[in-house]
């Protein structure tokens, strides 16, 4: 699903933000990108959506090298890849149902398939009463589960989540990643870069450790730090 | 493009247009004082060009015979084949001499000497007739003696056109460039109140032709509302021009609405779209990478 062949990025000013990273994530896993800030795991998720390019390496989804891609493919390789963001990046005027048709609707999807799509997407998510709603009406654990049925509403193989949980409490952390577990149980991939510990050592997932840019660790079933 | 595509990107524009109602409002009342300014512009220059027309068809020109000239009707023959030649008079040295006294108050002006002025032909020239050209085409005919040309006025008449449109095109393209600076940061200034949204549909797969279309449109949109109120401006006050200077007609021709409307506007409508398409496209250039 997802391979990355000395994979590395070098910014303009010089900083260097990933150096010969190699990985493989396959079809239906459950991946969590662990380290500390700067480690280069925004970085490396950014490469996989194409908002950056990488100096050198290689990086392929579904067995496509995303590093050459023409600007109308990065298009269509977006849309099979879904993106949760830490603050969410929802549409402050459009409702909850529009935020997350908007991104079926971008695409160019019927708008016979849209409407059921979307409430089926909002039932999963636990937020149909809310469908009519503007984002600053929910809390916080609300808004990211819209930003995640808006990630999901495409059916995309592979779901990139950034800091999730990075803006919630506990308990609705934990009602996000329920939800993502029971999205990757669908056979969806999730890749999830996240500091949050706790939820690392809970779930025992495959664990990929950057550091400095370095891939230093790769544990099928590990938690956040090497001693858990 | 697909219809119900056309349709959503026409929602989303008058959406864009509504929401940022004063932005537009600033872009539009741009474009219209831009191209009022145009218009002007053309309206000054297709009447001098009418005029200068109109003069030309008004010139004479004025061909005297050498004394010992006698084959006057040959003269006059190869006279009237040439090219821009529309009509040719001849004119005898005793008619020529009535003319003269006639413009004199029938003063007998040749009474103690004999009529010293020459044949004559007077010829009218077709409005492409080229002045220049003709004029050495009749001095190389024998027997022709001088040429009096009228053309120094028209000649006047054409460099103060080229002057008027060489000033006037400098005049524009800095106004256009004005223009489309301000048009280009308003929008940027919708677009970056939009490039949340912007980012969004990158980031989902939108192409990049899909983000485009909505401001494209409410660039256009924009250029061709400024560019309806500057025609209206100009139609109405030209045609108001026209009426009240109808009695100064014969001494200040001037195109009618009618004969200008269409030329007017086709220009104004075009560089509206121009202005407005184009603005856009060079404001969202910067917020596409995404």
């Amino acid at each position: 699903m997802l391979i990355a062949k000395k994979l590395t990025k070098i910014f303009n000013n010089g900083v260097l933000a990933l150096n010969e990273v190699s990985l493989t994530v396959d079809k239906g896993e459950f991946v969590f990108l662990v380290g500390a800030s700067g480690a280069g795991k925004s970085t490396f998720l950014n490469l996989v959506i194409r908002q950056e390019v990488p100096t050198s390496g290689v990086i392929s989804v579904n067995q496509q090298n995303i590093a050459y891609l023409k600007k109308k493919e990065i298009a269509y390789l977006r849309r099979c890849i879904g993106v949760i963001f830490q603050d969410y990046k929802l549409l402050p005027q459009k409702t909850v149902y529009e935020n997350v048709s908007f991104a079926m609707e971008v695409i160019g999807t019927k708008a016979k398939v849209i409407k059921p799509r979307v409430y089926t997407v909002l039932e999963l998510v636990g937020l149909l009463n809310k469908a009519h709603v503007l984002p600053s009406e929910l809390s916080g654990g609300q808004q990211q589960r819209v930003c995640l049925a808006r990630a999901i509403v495409n059916r995309p193989l592979l779901l990139l989540a950034d800091e999730p949980t990075g803006n919630l409490d506990p308990d609705t952390s934990w009602e996000i990643m329920d939800l993502l577990s029971e999205i990757n149980k669908r056979g969806t991939t999730i890749v999830m870069a996240t500091h949050n510990r706790e939820i690392v050592d809970g779930l025992q997932k495959r664990v990929i450790a950057l550091d400095r840019g370095r891939l230093v660790r790769d544990t099928p079933k590990g938690g956040y730090a090497l001693e858990t | 493009m697909k219809p119900r595509s056309f349709f959503y990107f026409l929602h989303e524009a008058l959406l864009g247009l509504v929401r940022n109602r004063l932005m537009s409002l600033t872009a539009m009342g741009i474009i219209t004082v831009g191209l009022f300014l145009f218009g002007l512009f053309l309206l000054v220059t297709a009447n001098l060009q009418y005029f200068t027309d109109l003069a030309w068809g008004e010139i004479e020109l004025r061909v005297f015979l050498k004394p010992a000239v006698t084959n006057q009707a040959a003269i006059g023959k190869q006279l009237s084949a040439l090219p821009g030649v529309q009509s040719v008079t001849y004119i005898s040295k005793a008619e020529g001499a009535v003319s003269l006294e006639k413009m004199f108050n029938n003063n007998h002006l040749f009474l103690d000497e004999e009529n010293p002025l020459p044949d004559a032909f007077n010829l009218t020239l077709t409005k492409t007739a080229d002045p220049e050209e003709l004029t050495r085409l009749v001095t190389a005919i024998p027997g022709i003696d001088e040429i009096v040309f009228g053309q120094d006025f028209v000649k006047f008449m054409e460099i103060a056109i080229r002057l008027v449109m060489v000033a006037g095109l400098i005049l524009l393209f800095l106004t256009g460039l004005a223009v489309l600076y301000i048009v280009v940061n308003t929008i940027q200034l919708t677009v970056y109140a939009r490039r949340k949204e912007i980012e969004i549909m990158k980031l989902v797969g939108a192409t990049d032709a899909f983000v485009r279309w909505p401001f494209l449109l409410e660039g256009i949109i924009l250029g061709l509302l400024g560019a309806g109120l500057a025609l209206l401006l100009l139609r109405e006050g030209y045609t108001y021009l026209v009426f009240r200077l109808q009695h100064y007609r014969r001494f200040l021709p001037l195109l009618t609405g009618k004969e200008i409307n269409l030329t007017l506007t086709v220009s104004l409508l075009s560089m509206g779209l121009f202005f407005g398409g184009f603005g856009s496209h060079i404001s969202l250039k910067r917020y596409l990478k995404v």
